[in-house]
């Protein structure tokens, strides 16, 4: 089915989240639509799946115009997702999870007919090469597998227009590819495909044509052939882009933070980070891969305080971190950038001054007797708005509704504001736009060509090839290898991340 | 090379890392993540259980000389007596070797020990042998015992049930005990005014679902805080129908009078030797009451409507997403919850005599609720926990009928005191349905 989208708008208090959109995909076609966080993508798919109702504009789908105002019509007219975050029940299995909303029953009492479910999802998955045991429990499957059983779901619906909304995001190189191989099996089989992403490569890579979002309106269409990744970002940005970090080369010194043997465990109990060693010179960026959920968050949060050791040590410059003190390791020279801001980065509905001094507050500078100096807090962050250049209307604007980017540009200024000697950046660049990704690595490199140690946290390969003097790898806990920014590859990189390490 | 071989078989060999820590938290004894919880968990009990097993091998060396004595009514209730007389010692030899065996096998066994089980079976003994050590001498009759027992678990096993079917599709249901209320002087009124015995429950189970679809409304439409909206529905039933009682019922006691809702005898079945009175003489209630366990069992786990209302209880944005009305299927829930609700209510105030008295319902909402916990949201294991309530409160009402020396209060918060240890000192852990009392947002 060809479907297009005409001049969709939709208005939020505030944003005008989608401008005049047009976009058109047709049977048979993988549509790559690209755009930063932000650009509005997610607000269009919503309205194609019949979770928000446009202000203005049409849906047509071969040429008939469609309204939906509910998700349930959007599946009717053969429109299938797979939402970034699956939309499965845990503790349901595969059948299940698949044939919810549309489930076979017999007898008064609408009882569930398991068996012809199960029987339509073995012969769909065969059918599509789609491979998942129907009995599996949702919660005992891994994310790639997952992601299959939210394909399967659309398909079971007869969903001629499949839509990814950035489907890669918490899968392995390796698993990326096997998600292309279906992508364009399906669309070999007729069916027309939205892919959403903010990653170049792979629009480049799946797609027969690639419309680019810009705030919210179209920044313009391509096709692959014609297209460059710097093209791409240039579109997607408005301006050029620095694709490529550029840095000096590193001046390696004594080492900074050293790690033995460490175990920590996870909130139920299981063993989260396994016998880890490793340690981060002076000048030096390690940056640590592997894909979300494999103790990544745990290591951390461990060292910096916010989790409790198991066993094993920890040393910053040669003495020992005790954990479960965050204020003494902040103190002792480490700056944390956490892997989520929300949460643990500012505290939203306090002003951008407050979230300035959060960990530093109880220094004599800005408090004495518990009374806060405002003055002096005022003129520090003053300074430290202007240095790391935040947008903000003025220093007593709440944090929240700043942008994501100066969001974390405050938290990057607090973190520097003190003598650095270790940086730990759990993924610090995550739902930013490519201006603020530029901002923050150039100001993480100049720390470490300050001379402090850096550990660079993130899921996203490019940022971990990008920034890594080593790159060390974590798979269920371990860290499967360690190498130098020559020898990784992406593909020996992306290897590691799923654990296989010959 | 290694790639290739990946995907040639997909499916297992390529089994990703993402869930490593999921997977042990869902996978069962003994490896990762919760062993070590269980571990301590199961040693906590094995010491209580230890603990018990002194407490009465205290007892029991105290008990010599002590006669039991139970009786039956074997024919039919108030007819011919069965009498026999158990040592009082012998009873609190058993209870001790059961606490001993549980605390020795749970200690050895760890988490694979089935000690709810094990409580199930030793609690029922324990029970005895408390009676008879306090009766003293005196004969009990077990005929009303066990009548006693069955018919106190009607109105937290329905009200149970009612908990379950909202929070099974994410809505916290703390409300059950302002629903009882208002059941229960609903259906007092309704039964009284019109004169139809019937009319009593019908009226209650409608009510209850006003009740509970204003609730809905609050927490649906408003988002108002679940916890807090109950409380407020709670408190106000308190207050609405207290002071509807003494303004109204009081002065005018024709609309208290309700026709009771008397016990029936199933033909046959009722006049099996010593069975019959116990099982087949009961309030239309219990048989009712059992069958809507049944029925809500299998419409909960085995049909669409069940699928879709735990999938809105677990992850309502996965139904959502597939089309599904969560919002609609959680108002429906509320109004059923509310039907069941009130239904029990009315079992209160028209199985006795008397009609609607002051907070008569007197907590048992609240000891559902504790019901829905300790019996995991199934709707059968929730009953079988309303047993034990009402089997405390039949030996409580046993005592103070024949004038066991203990002070009234303590015996009248004895069934409370076990609920709460049963259900908050020896649950394991169970899992509730991961979005029960958030708010739904479409977006």
């Amino acid at each position: 089915m060809r479907l297009e989208l005409q001049k969709i708008t939709k208005q939020f208090p505030g944003v005008l989240a989608n401008d005049r959109i047009s976009i058109s995909v047709d049977k048979g076609q993988v549509l790559g639509l690209l755009g930063e966080n932000g650009a509005g993508k997610t607000t269009l798919m919503n309205i194609l799946s019949g979770l928000y109702r446009p202000d203005s504009g049409k849906i047509l789908i071969d040429g008939k115009e469609r309204i939906f105002r509910d998700p349930a019509q959007a599946i009717d007219a053969g429109i299938g997702m797979v939402h970034q975050h699956f939309m499965l029940v845990p503790v349901f299995d595969v059948t299940e999870s698949v044939v919810l909303g549309n489930e076979p029953t017999k007898g008064p009492l609408g009882s569930f007919d398991r068996a012809t479910a199960r029987a339509q999802v073995v012969e769909l998955s065969k059918k599509h090469g789609l491979h998942v045991d129907p009995d599996a429990k949702i919660e005992s499957l891994p994310v790639g597998v997952r992601q299959r059983v939210e394909i399967l779901k659309a398909l079971y619906r007869k969903s001629d227009i499949l839509v990814l909304d950035e489907p890669s995001a918490v899968l392995t190189p390796q698993e990326t590819e096997e998600l292309f191989d279906i992508i364009r099996g399906l669309a070999k089989g007729g069916t027309s495909v939205i892919f959403i992403t903010h990653k170049l490569n792979e629009v480049i890579a799946v797609a027969d044509k690639i419309t680019v979002l810009r705030r919210g309106a179209v920044a313009g269409e391509t096709t692959p052939k014609k297209a460059t990744a710097a093209k791409l970002a240039e579109m997607m940005v408005g301006r050029e882009v620095q694709l490529t970090v550029s840095r000096s080369k590193s001046h390696v010194a004594e080492p900074i933070l050293q790690v033995k043997g460490l175990n920590v465990l996870n909130d139920a109990g299981g063993r989260a980070v396994n016998d880890v060693t490793f340690e981060v010179r002076s000048g030096e960026i390690l940056a640590v891969a592997g894909v979300q959920g494999n103790g990544q968050t745990e290591l951390v949060e461990a060292l910096t305080g916010l989790r409790l050791v198991d066993s094993g040590t920890v040393a910053l410059e040669k003495k020992p971190l005790h954990a479960g003190s965050p204020r003494e390791i902040a103190m002792a020279g480490v700056a944390h950038i956490p892997e989520d801001r929300n949460r643990d980065g500012m505290i939203k509905g306090m002003t951008v001054a407050e979230n300035y001094i959060l960990n530093t507050y109880h220094l004599p500078q800005y408090s004495k007797n518990g009374l806060l100096n405002r003055k002096a807090i005022a003129a520090a962050t003053e300074q430290a708005v202007k240095d790391f250049d935040v947008r903000t209307p003025s220093i007593n604007t709440d944090i929240g509704s700043l942008s994501g980017g100066n969001q974390q540009k405050v938290i990057v200024a607090r973190e520097f504001s003190r003598n650095v000697r270790l940086v730990i950046a759990a993924q610090p660049t995550r739902g930013l736009d490519v201006g603020s990704i530029e901002y923050i690595h150039r100001r993480i490199v100049e720390q470490r060509d300050a001379g402090a140690a850096v550990l660079i946290v993130s899921t996203e390969l490019d940022e971990v090839l990008a920034l890594g003097d080593r790159v060390a790898v974590m798979y269920e806990g371990r860290i499967v290898g360690i190498l130098d920014a020559k020898q990784a590859t992406r593909e020996r990189v992306g290897l590691l991340m799923g654990g296989i390490t010959k | 090379m290694s790639a290739k071989k990946k995907s040639a078989a997909p499916s297992r060999s390529k089994a990703a890392p993402v869930t490593a820590t999921k997977r042990l938290r869902t996978s069962s004894v003994g490896d990762g993540a919760d062993a070590h919880q269980q571990l301590i968990a199961s040693r906590v009990r094995a010491g209580l259980f230890a603990f018990f097993a002194l407490l009465s091998l205290a007892i029991t060396s105290g008990s010599a000389g002590v006669e039991g004595k139970f009786a039956f009514w074997a024919d039919k209730v108030g007819g011919t007596d069965i009498s026999f007389s158990i040592p009082v010692i012998l009873l609190w030899a058993i209870v001790t070797a059961g606490f001993g065996a549980m605390a020795g096998l749970q200690l050895t066994r760890g988490a694979t020990f089935k000690w709810r089980l094990a409580i199930g079976l030793v609690s029922p003994i324990l029970v005895f042998a408390l009676l008879a050590r306090l009766l003293d001498g005196t004969t009990a009759n077990l005929t009303v015992f066990f009548t006693s027992t069955l018919s106190y678990a009607i109105p937290v096993g329905i009200g149970a049930l009612a908990g379950i079917v909202a929070e099974r599709s994410g809505f916290l249901n703390i409300a059950i005990e302002g629903k009882l209320l208002f059941g229960a002087m609903i259906g007092s009124i309704a039964s009284s005014l019109t004169g139809i015995a019937i009319a009593g429950p019908i009226a209650g189970a409608i009510f209850g679902a006003g009740v509970s679809l204003f609730l809905a409304w609050l927490g649906i439409r408003y988002k108002v805080d679940q916890i807090i909206a109950g409380t407020v529905i709670n408190i106000g039933a308190v207050g609405v129908t207290t002071f509807a009682y003494l303004r109204v019922l009081q002065p005018h006691s024709e609309f208290n009078r309700p026709i009771g809702i008397s016990p029936i005898q199933i033909p046959v079945l009722s006049e099996i030797p010593i069975l019959g009175p116990i099982l087949f003489s009961l309030s239309p209630y219990f048989y009712l009451s059992v069958g809507l366990v049944l029925f809500f069992t299998y419409m909960i786990y085995r049909t669409r409507w069940g699928l879709r209302l735990r999938a809105a209880g677990e992850q309502p944005n996965a139904a959502g997403t597939v089309g599904i009305d969560v919002v609609k299927l959680r108002y429906r829930a509320m109004i059923i919850a509310g039907l069941l609700a009130g239904f029990a209510g009315s079992y209160i105030s028209l199985s006795g005599t008397g009609g609607f008295g002051v907070n008569t319902s007197a907590g048992k909402g609240f000891i559902a609720l504790a019901a829905v916990i300790f019996g995991a949201w199934n709707p059968i294991y929730a009953f079988g926990a309303s047993l034990i309530f009402g089997m405390t409160t039949a030996a409580t009402t046993l005592l103070s009928g024949l004038g066991v020396s203990l002070p009234p209060q303590i015996l009248l918060s004895m069934p409370y005191v076990v609920t709460i240890i049963v259900v908050a000192g020896l649950i394991g852990r169970v899992r509730a349905p991961a979005s029960a009392g958030r708010p739904y947002d479409q977006g």
